[in-house]
């Protein structure tokens, strides 16, 4: 039995492992369950992130593309917008519907036309470039603004005890 | 799962000798469901999507997915241009991808062919993307006689030509009787009608270049749909009155009212796609009710209790023991009639260790002999009771077991050896009785330590399970 969600899956999956963009690795955790993915996104380049190697884990709801994944680092990520559990809030992952506080543009959010992929890149350049306007960990926007120093200590300890070192 | 691993996909052209036909594919797809477009339609804002992604889209959010302008499922048109076109797409594409993977395996091989034998990689190199069959062929068949070292290449070729052979194009599939080519879903019906002749539409699906499809004849599907299905306002209707639309239109009338309308809008969704197919390709509704069928399976009422995998640390072997505890009695007191007609007194040794109790023993069996009964509820028949454990007697098989017990208890593996089960199968009848009741024993293995999980279903080893445990990290 194959729903058009985890077939849709498994073709991002296979485009994923023929053709994958630099510094992301992502699939299923298992080929039997396609609604769960572990992915390991690699810290860019000039940021305190650089050298890291963060896994997290994606995980579709049953209509997928319709609904957007949920993300979630499994690694200590101190960044504005990675809630302490771990939680990704980043726009592309909410659904266009839900939007509250108007700070998102519409397009900016999730649609059935976004893919792991994008997502995947998304994150990467969130961790380049925080958004402060909306922080899902207050502490660390605070500190990324007033004390960056302090910010980009914590975030270079965390990619160490990331790589297990 | 039945994905294949061979699943068609742009990124089969990277590796060709074509790789500018991995956007061109990408753009025959629809973004939605990343498939070939099927039965595409355009939006009032021009975007072009598979008539049912589209309609399910707009279903979740009213919004075209590209541009997230306002959408409506009634101003959605056939996209006849698009439609041709990935259908002509499809049918040269196995052709095509074979000969681009051919060609490129080619040009590698007389890369590595040139040093020994510049003059033929440079008859190889001349015109590397326009090759012929004929003329692969012929080269081909002259390599072969050349040079022992160049066979190996040619092996491969060959028996990848014959995989290519038998490749089918996306969602079609072959007539078992006339072998022709259709579209998957239409082999049942098709299967009904056929023949047996090979027509010459097959002819023409094989050959991809032949004549327009305008100018043969296809045959009619017996029922197709005429006029779009309207929504419902479902608000103004009560429970009674949606059931009875859904009865009126023949579709599954059970489930709560938020299912009632997810299933109806579902069914729109389903029935208007299919009014947007080209005639030759139009399904019977029968079809259709099974497409609604699977998405009832996938998403719908059905899907909760269906589609959960069963995870090793989600299993509940208490609640299993529990509610199948009536038939494990049965086994049991099957296991100890058939034990006492044998033969009455117990066997001294290590397999029995509470000989006296043994109709109301159930809770109180040793631990290791618990652990000698591998499966007790994966393979509870009883008819294989029986010869389960011949070990009465038998020294050698006794200390295979204590060993393997010891391991067992020492490692709390949750797949304690096959071995022992197989390796007593030889001579059964004579230790019936002994078998029997450790076969007893087995079953109450659930009962006695719910902990130590049974393999109930065959789960990889790297386990999904740590997920939990590594989010607690940290």
């Amino acid at each position: 039995m194959t729903s058009s969600a985890s077939k849709r899956l498994f073709k991002e999956y296979k485009g994923l492992s023929s053709d994958p963009p630099e510094g992301i690795t992502a699939g299923p955790v298992t080929e039997d369950d396609m609604f769960l993915w572990e992915a390991l996104i690699q810290g860019p380049e000039g940021t305190p992130f650089e050298g890291g190697v963060f896994p997290a884990e994606l995980k579709f709801p049953k209509d997928y593309p319709l609904a957007p994944p949920k993300m979630k680092f499994l690694v200590d990520v101190w960044h504005p917008n990675v809630y302490p559990n771990g939680e990704v809030c980043i726009s592309i992952l909410h659904p266009p519907g839900d939007d509250p506080m108007h700070y998102e543009q519409a397009s900016e959010r999730w649609s059935p036309i976004q893919s792991v992929e994008k997502i995947l890149i998304s994150v990467m350049s969130m961790l380049a470039e925080p958004n402060d306007e909306s922080p899902a960990n207050v502490d660390a926007a605070r500190m990324w603004r007033e004390k960056r120093d302090e910010y980009e200590r914590i975030v270079r300890g965390n990619v160490k005890k990331s790589l297990g070192l | 799962m039945e994905l294949s691993h061979d699943l068609p996909d742009s990124t089969d052209w990277i590796d060709t000798s074509l790789p500018a036909f991995e956007p061109l594919e990408a753009a025959l797809r629809c973004e939605v469901c990343k498939e070939f477009y099927n039965n595409p339609v355009i939006t009032s804002c021009s975007h072009t999507f598979c008539s049912l992604c589209i309609r399910r889209c707009i279903g979740a959010d009213g919004k075209c997915p590209a541009c997230k302008s306002a959408c409506q499922a009634d101003k959605l048109m056939p996209n006849i241009a698009v439609r041709e076109v990935v259908t002509k797409f499809q049918e040269a594409r196995s052709k095509a991808l074979e000969l681009a993977r051919k060609d490129k395996e080619d040009s590698e091989t007389s890369v590595g062919a040139r040093k020994r034998k510049v003059e033929e990689a440079e008859l190889d190199e001349e015109e590397p993307v326009r090759q012929t069959r004929a003329r692969q062929t012929r080269r081909s068949a002259r390599r072969g006689e050349t040079a022992g070292t160049d066979d190996a290449p040619f092996v491969i070729l060959d028996s990848e030509e014959e995989k290519d052979g038998d490749y089918l194009p996306e969602g079609m599939a072959k007539c078992p009787i006339c072998q022709e080519l259709m579209k998957a879903h239409l082999v049942f019906d098709h299967v009904n009608t056929c023949t047996g002749e090979p027509g010459d539409r097959s002819t023409r699906s094989r050959k991809p270049s032949s004549f327009p499809t305008a100018l043969q004849t296809r045959p009619k599907e017996p029922t197709p749909p005429t006029s779009r299905l309207s929504g419902l306002n479902y608000a103004m209707l009560t429970e009674s009155a949606l059931k009875k639309k859904l009865r009126d239109l023949g579709i599954p009338s059970t489930g709560s009212k938020a299912l009632l309308i997810r299933r109806h809008q579902e069914w729109l969704n389903i029935y208007n796609s299919n009014c947007d197919a080209s005639d030759a390709v139009r399904k019977s509704k029968r079809e259709l009710l099974r497409e609604l069928d699977e998405w009832e399976r996938t998403q719908g009422g059905n899907a909760n209790t269906k589609e959960s995998y069963v995870m090793k640390k989600d299993f509940d072997g208490q609640g299993h023991a529990m509610a199948h505890k009536s038939q494990f009695d049965d086994l049991i007191a099957n296991a100890r009639k058939r034990a006492k007609a044998v033969q009455k007194s117990e066997p001294e040794g290590k397999t029995t260790r509470e000989p006296n109790q043994e109709p109301q023993q159930q809770p109180h069996v040793d631990q290791s002999t618990t652990t000698q009964a591998p499966h007790p509820s994966t393979a509870p028949p009883p008819a294989d009771a029986p010869a389960a454990r011949p070990y009465e007697h038998n020294e050698s098989a006794l200390s295979t077991i204590k060993a393997k017990v010891d391991e067992a208890n020492r490692t709390d593996s949750a797949f304690p050896s096959l071995s022992c089960e197989k390796s007593s199968s030889n001579d059964r009848a004579a230790k019936e009785a002994e078998m029997s009741e450790e076969t007893t024993l087995g079953f109450q293995d659930p009962f006695r330590s719910p902990s130590r999980k049974v393999p109930m279903f065959a789960l990889p080893a790297e386990p999904v399970c740590d997920v939990d445990s590594s989010t607690a990290i940290q």
